[in-house]
């Protein structure tokens, strides 16, 4: 088994290029939700993310396979790669419902995999899926589909917000009648506050984009509060309040040859050479939008920070590990397997 | 043991039938298709089959009418031909409506209904 070096690319034309290869692997696409989309001599034969849930989950979350009958198959099976042939051939599913679960499964886990512009993507050249082929799906129906899925919520409520943020109903509706789908209903039901519609999903067993969908859709009448996070959610970080000391990234850099003789301690800044500061950074918007009468919140004095530049170490604190989908995908199977267990 | 694609084989056998395809109508997408389509084109046809099965189940008060009242099927009939839409109920969530072209001179209504209603079932009843 070989791994290509990770690679920031569109996934969508990754997976077009190892198709037209007719190669056997998995790609794994990083970040969030990220996910795996498995291909059998150029054909798709599974896709897998944290975000949707699988053929186990829709199986056993809907009570049409009961845990212990699914772990059963994926005991036996698992290793030969035929988990999903052992379910037809015991009599549990019939050919037609694992076809429409696995193809189900497959467009709905390849939408968060695949949608990114780019993200960071490994290609396991040889590995395969423990279900086994059930199906062969092309890979540019896949990448037309995930495109076209893209556009149709854009369609319902252009706010990809609602895709993430935990969910929660308004108090009080805006209109004197609402009428709800069963699947808007049971997701009110269900949204606590604190659950992400990917949560939700895997809960009630239904698919990840049905539940998107369906969120825009109350989003769109008024029946969601929506997230107050900005829209450019993923470059907004919180920076630490500001102490006595904040580390400051516009220190001057004190060369022993100019001050040889000052010992290094809090008073270095007042005594060494300092150059003529620089013009304080444009204010934070913070600043303005405080009143009069409240404590004005001045933000430590960092370099402004290009977008998409990195933060400074001593703020940055860890960085993600790096292969964040690969991860997020194994834990999800480790969880499918303690559930069959219960 | 019936797939998917011998169930389409199955619906093209009914008299008159000139296409046939399994629509998710959440999203307008062809899970499956064969033979022929209106404009030949079945990614429209499927969005289109989504728009009509979406405005019967959620806008049309016909299905709500009575509790656990259901949509089975959808026909639309034309000059030319006969559109049957036979919603496929599995256990599992998905979204999911058969649907028959069928020619209106050579296709008989009540027999396609039937031989719909029977393929549906046995797709997903073992």
């Amino acid at each position: 088994m070989t791994v290509t070096a990770s690679k920031t690319v569109s996934p969508g034309r990754l997976l077009t290029q190892v198709a037209g290869e007719r190669q056997t692997g998995v790609l794994v696409v990083g970040g969030h939700p990220g996910g795996a989309v498995y291909v059998l001599e150029g054909r798709v034969i599974y896709a897998e993310s944290p975000a949707a849930p699988g053929v186990g989950e829709l199986l056993t979350a809907s009570g049409r396979l009961a845990g212990r009958t699914w772990q059963n198959a994926l005991d036996l099976g698992t290793s030969t790669a035929r988990v999903g042939r052992l379910l037809v051939e015991q009599g549990h599913l019939t050919q037609g419902e694992l076809e429409l679960c696995v193809l189900g499964a497959i467009y709905d886990a390849a939408y968060f995999a695949l949608s990114p512009a780019s993200a960071s993507v490994d290609f396991l050249t040889g590995a395969t899926h423990w279900l086994g082929p059930v199906v062969h799906v092309d890979p540019a129906a896949i990448n037309r589909e995930v495109s076209r899925r893209v556009g149709l919520l854009d369609e319902i409520f252009p706010d990809a917000r609602v895709d993430t943020a935990p969910v929660a109903a308004v108090t009080r509706p805006p209109r004197e009648r609402v009428t709800l789908t069963s699947l808007q209903w049971e997701l009110l039901v269900h949204a606590d506050g604190q659950r992400t519609p990917a949560d939700l999903a895997l809960l009630l067993g239904r698919a990840g984009y049905a539940t998107i969908q369906e969120l825009r859709r109350m989003a769109a009448l008024g029946l969601l509060e929506l997230p107050e996070v900005r829209t450019e959610a993923l470059e907004f970080v919180r920076l630490p309040r500001a102490r006595g000391t904040a580390a400051d990234v516009q220190r001057p850099v004190v060369r022993p040859d100019e001050a040889p003789t000052v010992p290094v301690v809090a008073g270095v800044r007042a005594s060494a050479p300092v150059p003529d500061p620089p013009p304080d950074p444009p204010r934070h918007s913070l600043v303005e939008e405080s009143g009069a009468n409240q404590l004005v919140y001045r933000p430590p004095r960092l370099a402004r920070r290009k977008p998409g530049a990195k933060l400074p170490k001593e703020v940055a604190g860890e960085p993600p590990p790096a292969h964040q989908g690969t991860d997020e995908v194994l834990l999800k199977r480790i969880r499918t397997a303690l559930r069959a267990l219960r | 043991m019936p797939g998917v694609d011998h169930c389409l084989q199955e619906a093209m056998a009914i008299p008159g039938a000139v296409g046939a395809s399994i629509v998710d109508y959440t999203t307008g997408f062809p899970v499956a298709t064969t033979g022929a389509a209106p404009n030949s084109d079945h990614e429209a046809a499927a969005a289109g089959t989504a728009d009509v099965v979406q405005a019967a189940n959620s806008r049309a008060l016909y299905v709500s009418a009575l509790p656990h009242d259901l949509l089975e099927d959808l026909i639309i009939t034309t000059a030319g031909g006969y559109h049957l839409l036979r919603m496929v109920q599995t256990d599992f969530d998905s979204r999911l409506v058969l649907y028959v072209w069928l020619d209106r001179a050579q296709g008989n209504l009540a027999v396609a209904r039937r031989r719909m209603q029977k393929l549906a079932d046995e797709l997903v009843a073992s």
